[in-house]
This record gives structure tokens, sequence and C-alpha cells, in this order.
């Protein structure tokens, strides 16, 4: 086209402008204004001929982001800046750039189209950030994850609001890799795999940390990890400090609840010689252990109460009164910042399933397992705990009046929770099973506080030297020394 | 109360955006047909009015800084900087052609225009909702003005399947046109 002089364009811009007609409309469509007569005194069908162009809406849309990003960035980095621009290669690009609107609310910057169909090259902007794609041209070596089977790039999005993009991002049909959730780099993110293979870590940042913390925190959630590694000599592998040891009648059928009410694992069992009752066995209920027996007249029924961490308390309590217990006390938010209910076993034990609530701070190093105990005047049991065994006191609620709701006793990696008792949560005497470096010493230093003995400590046939004896409130504590040899 | 809850909104709108700049998307998401509508009622040339529209929205982003909340919908600061800027257009045209210009239209900018305003700017976002055949089909036809024939040989279809996208997009548009006046009416007599 030759190009205009500016007397010209000048002249046709007001020749434009003033013409009072818009231009004619040669108008095909006389059905359709044939019905115009509807309308009433609204013409829509002319303002049709005013109609914005798309490209033009999205074109100035990404001219105001691009103004917005830098007025955003000047303050933080000088212009101009060198950067780095994901180029995908899709089969499919038509759909693809589809897809990145519906679940990105990406905005189309630019398509090329080749003669063949394909997307010869197409730019979008995902909140002010540049992305690059085309179609696949396996004949240049240019495949698509689909061809290949995958990609090794994941892209990094780092966007406002992680959570309401992610969920955009799965309406529109992205799988969910990893679920969005604070990380210990100070940013909140999620994965996901579009349509066409590729992985985005969809992030957004909550603080700004330095090299250092970030450092920190890694280490700590590694040795967090390692935990059981480090784990004393003197305890048994795959057990804590702690461990409930329910001594009840019915084992055998206690055993089949836990396993169909909270998934408990079998881990051992071993039958008293010549009788059906059970010696000794042992469950693993998520991270934790549980021990028990049957009762018998030398070791008369104690059953415990124990608080069962489990991430839907509503679900589990379900399926615990589907496996045959009792309601106790029915799920519901508890003021102190946990949701919970209370059921009844068979053979006499309260299991109190719960979850922390968000912005817990009491409940967060809960393993699945918690022995609770009772004991009337809560404030002279934990100093009992501590003078007999060490414990060390982590947290008490205490009411005005003095009543102690729930504390919480710190042995080596375990909490054992304890409180005054009230209403139907009656107190109960329980059984703990408590490896110490020292069960000699141990059990001499336990009687020195006040605690009376059961049996005096012995190296038992199954590994350990263990000693039990009956604190001033009822409950039996077994004091173990793990000797090495594994047991059974 | 649905439309306090409205300025609630826009009112945070705003307030966001002059926080952050990335934020004006929004407010410009809300207001691009409506100044649209408004500019092309008043210049003729599809170029001029998109020069226009443009302009307006890089000066409310450079200004909105300076935009204080009285009460009135942001809306109608938006369509003062229009008027501005429709105005100097036609003057600046003026001074170059050398003579007065004695043509400006002259809109007056009452209840009924800011109804017909945002009438059109309605209409523009149900454009935008359509199919995307239709709204193709649409775009090529009106804005484009492109024969029947132009449109069918550019989307490979047979000009009868041209015609009838066009036609299920009017009846579309013209059912919603009819919806909302009635709506419109409805709600003003409650």
């Amino acid at each position: 086209m030759r190009k205009q002089t500016p007397a010209e364009k000048t002249h046709r811009a007001i020749a434009r402008l003033l013409s009072p007609q818009k231009p004619h409309f040669t108008a095909v469509e006389a059905q359709v204004r044939a019905k115009r007569n509807h309308l009433g005194p609204r013409d829509w069908l002319s303002d049709l001929r005013d109609l914005p162009r798309e490209r033009f809406k999205e074109r100035l849309r990404v001219n105001l982001q691009r103004r917005a990003t830098m007025a955003t960035r000047t303050v933080a980095a000088p212009e101009p800046q060198a950067s780095a621009v994901p180029y995908l290669s899709v089969r499919n690009a038509a759909a693809a750039l589809e897809f990145y609107k519906k679940a990105f609310g990406a905005v189309e910057v630019t398509r090329l189209n080749q003669p063949d169909g394909r997307i010869g090259h197409a730019e979008i902007s995902i909140e002010g950030a540049r992305v690059m794609l085309a179609d696949e041209f396996p004949e240049i070596g240019f495949q698509s994850p689909q061809t290949l089977g995958g990609s090794t790039v994941h892209i990094n999005l780092n966007v406002a609001n992680v959570d309401a993009l992610a969920r955009r991002a799965i309406d529109a049909g992205a799988d969910v890799v990893r679920a969005v959730e604070d990380q210990f780099y100070g940013a909140r993110s999620g994965q996901f795999r579009d349509p066409f293979g590729y992985v985005w870590t969809i992030s957004t940042q909550r603080e700004a940390l330095s090299n250092e913390e970030m450092q920190r925190r890694i280490d700590e959630m590694y040795r967090q990890q390692e935990a059981p590694a480090t784990r004393p000599s003197y305890v048994r592998e795959g057990f804590r400090t702690v461990t409930p040891y329910l001594i009840v009648p019915g084992t055998a059928q206690l055993l089949e609840f836990m396993k169909a009410a909270f998934g408990g694992e079998e881990r051992f069992r071993v039958a008293r010689p010549g009788s059906d009752a059970i010696m000794h066995a042992e469950v693993k209920i998520g991270d934790s252990m549980i021990e028990m027996a049957d009762s018998n007249p030398q070791f008369p029924p104690t059953p415990a109460t124990l608080l069962l961490r489990v991430p839907n308390p509503d679900a589990v309590y379900a399926s615990a009164l589907a496996a045959g217990a009792t309601a106790f006390d029915p799920v519901r938010d508890a003021d102190h910042g946990s949701r919970g209910g209370t059921v009844l076993d068979a053979s006499g034990n309260r299991w109190h399933i719960f979850t922390p609530l968000p912005g817990d701070k009491i409940f967060t190093s809960f393993r699945s397992i918690t022995p609770h105990l009772y004991a009337a005047k809560p404030a002279e049991f934990i100093e009992f705990l501590r003078d007999a065994f060490g414990g060390e006191e982590i947290y008490r609620a205490e009411h005005p009046d003095g009543t102690i709701p729930h504390a919480q006793v710190r042995f080596g990696d375990s909490i054992v929770a304890l409180a005054g008792g009230r209403g139907r949560y009656t107190p109960q005497p329980s059984t703990l099973h408590m490896y110490v470096p020292d069960a000699d010493a141990a059990y001499e230093r336990a009687l020195h506080a006040g605690a009376t003995s059961i049996q005096p400590p012995a190296t038992q046939p199954y590994g350990e030297r263990s000693g039990g004896v009956t604190d001033p409130f009822g409950n039996r504590w077994f004091l173990a020394t793990h000797l090495g040899a594994p047991a059974q | 109360m649905k439309a306090q809850a409205n300025e609630v909104e826009e009112r945070q709108l705003v307030e966001a955006a002059q926080r952050d700049p990335a934020r004006f998307t929004d407010l410009y998401e809300a207001n691009f047909e409506r100044i649209y509508a408004f500019v092309s009622r008043r210049v003729h040339a599809r170029a001029d009015v998109e020069d226009i529209t443009a302009e307006v929205f890089h000066h409310a982003f450079e200004n909105l800084a300076r935009f204080e909340w009285r009460g009135v919908p942001f809306v109608a600061w938006l369509y003062r900087i229009a008027a501005n800027a429709v105005a100097d257009r036609w003057q600046s045209l003026a001074r170059e052609y050398g003579r007065p210009v004695t043509a400006a239209p002259s809109v007056e900018f009452d209840d009924a225009e800011i109804d017909r305003t945002e009438q059109r700017a309605q209409l523009f976002r149900n454009v935008a909702k359509l199919p995307a055949e239709q709204r193709r089909v649409i775009e090529m036809r009106f804005v484009e003005e492109k024969s029947i024939a132009e449109i069918a040989k550019a989307i490979g279809k047979s000009a009868g399947a041209v015609k009838q996208l066009q036609h299920r997009a009017c009846e579309k548009l013209r059912e919603q046109a009819e919806r909302e006046l009635s709506g419109k009416a409805g709600a003003r007599h409650a």
C-alpha cells in the first residue's frame, strides 16, 4: 500500500470524523432486521456495527498490564531486564491456547499460523508472565511431551493468588500432581499437569526469606524426617518412648475392631501357652504403636483413653461405629481448637477421634495415638510425672477455679495428655510401656517419688530389662530398657 | 441493596488498583465496553474510537492515584476523561484543518443516554460470550463488514452455514436484549 502524506492523513481523518453516516451497511440479514420492531426504540442491530474488535480489547489489556508490570518493577529492579521465557512445544497448539486461557486466564498476545494449519508461534501472557508456544514440528526435532512421553522441565508460575488459580485450573481440567500447601521456602504452591503434558508449579510468595533462613528450615525438615534414625538404643525399633498397653478382656476382638475401624495393622500376636488368650499383641495405627494383652487375675483390666489423630474425624467416627463401637460423644468442634468425637469399644477403651483445626497450636505435634490419663488432682500428677519419670510439662490449660481440663507432659519423643476428668470422662487408670535408658535406675526413682512396685526389673526373654510400678493415681508403668536383641 | 453491594465491590477494586497497579486490569475489564460504547457514539471511525478508548484507559491508569472516592461510580470519572478526550480530538483536528469544526457531535449525557450506553456495553459483552464460531461470524460481518461469501471462504464453511451461525447469534442477542430491557423495566417498578 502507498504511504499517505501527512496532509492526506489529516484530510482523511477529518473526513472520517465528520462523516455523519456510518459506513453503509449492506444488509443480508433482512430476516433479523424485520424483527427489529419487536425491540421498540432500541436498535441493537445497528449497535453491532460499533462492536469493539476482540483483538483490540485484548491488546489494550496487555498494554495496560505491561505498563502495570513496569510500574511495579521499576521499584524493585531497573530495566532493562534479561528474561528467560519458556517455549512450549505442544500437540494441538490451538487447543492449548484455549486451555491456558480457561485454566490460567491467559491472554493471547500473538498467534502466527502456518499455511498447513499448524501454529508456528504463539505468545500468551499469564498475569503478565510471558509464555511462548507452538505446534510440535517433529520433522525438525521440536517434539511435544505427548510425543516424547513426558517433559523434563517444570514451569514455575508465580501468581497473586495460588488458591484461586489452582481452582480455576482444576475446573478447566488440569490434573493435581501435588495439592496447594505452604512450603518451607516461604511460598504457597501446588503442582498441576495440563492435558498437553506440561507440569506447572503454581505458587504465591508469602514471605521474603534469606537463603540462610531457607537452609535452616530445610535442615530442620530433614532433622525431623531423620528422627527415627536417631532413636536411642534403649528404645526398641519401631517404637517411641511411651506406648499405651491395653490390658483388657476380648483382645482378639479388639484387634479386629482396630483393623476395621482405624485401618490398624497387626504386627505381632502371641497366645498364652495352653489357652486362646492373647499374651501380647502389637498393632500399628497411623504412625503409632499400641500394645495389648488379655486381662487375667494377675493383671485386671486397665482400658485406656486414647487420642486418635486423623485427617477426617467425621468419617473415622462413622467407621468406628460401623465396626461395632458405641457412640460416647458425637463429633463436634471443641472450643480448644480441635474437632472430634469419642467412641467406646467393646473392651472398654475410649477413643477420642480428632483433628486439629486450622490455626491450632496445641495439638500440632501429636502423633496418630496419644495416651490420655486422668487424675483427680492433675497438678500433683504432673509433679509426680516429673519427679518419678522426668516428664516435662509442655502445656497446661487451667480454669479460673484451678481445675485443669487439659495438660501435656513430654517423655522423650512422646506426649502423654492428662486431665482432671469431668462428667462422663471419669478417671480411667491405664497401663503404659515406657522405654528408659536404665530400667533399674528408673524403677528406683519411681518408687522414691511415691510409686509402688508391681515387679522389680528383670531381664525378659523378649530382649528387654523391665520392671513395673503403680503410680499413686492407679496407672501402671512398665519401665523398660531395650537390650538390642530383636523381639520374637 | 444490590447497588450498594456493587458500590462496595467497585470501591474495593479501585483501592486495590491504587495500591497495586497490576490490579488495574480488573477495572479495565469492568469498564471497557462502557467506554467503548460511549466513545463510539461520538466518533465514527473505528480507528479513532480505538485510539480514544486506549487513551482513556492509559490516562486513567496514570492518574488513578488522584481519583478520590466521593460516592460517584468510578465509570463517571472514566466518562469524564472520555468526554474530554473526544473534545480534544475534535479540536486538534479542527486546528489542523484550519477552520472551526461546526459538526462536532453534541450528545447530551442525560439519564436516557447513560441507559443507552449501558445497553450498548451489555450488547458488546453478550457478543463476547457467544460461542466462538458465532462470535467470529458476527465480528467479520459487522466489524470487518465482510460479505457472507467472504466469511464462508475464510472459515471454510458453506454460505448457508454462515447464515445459520449469524442468524442464531442475532436471535440470541435479540432475546438477551429484550430480556435485559424487560428485566430493567421490572426492577424500576419494584
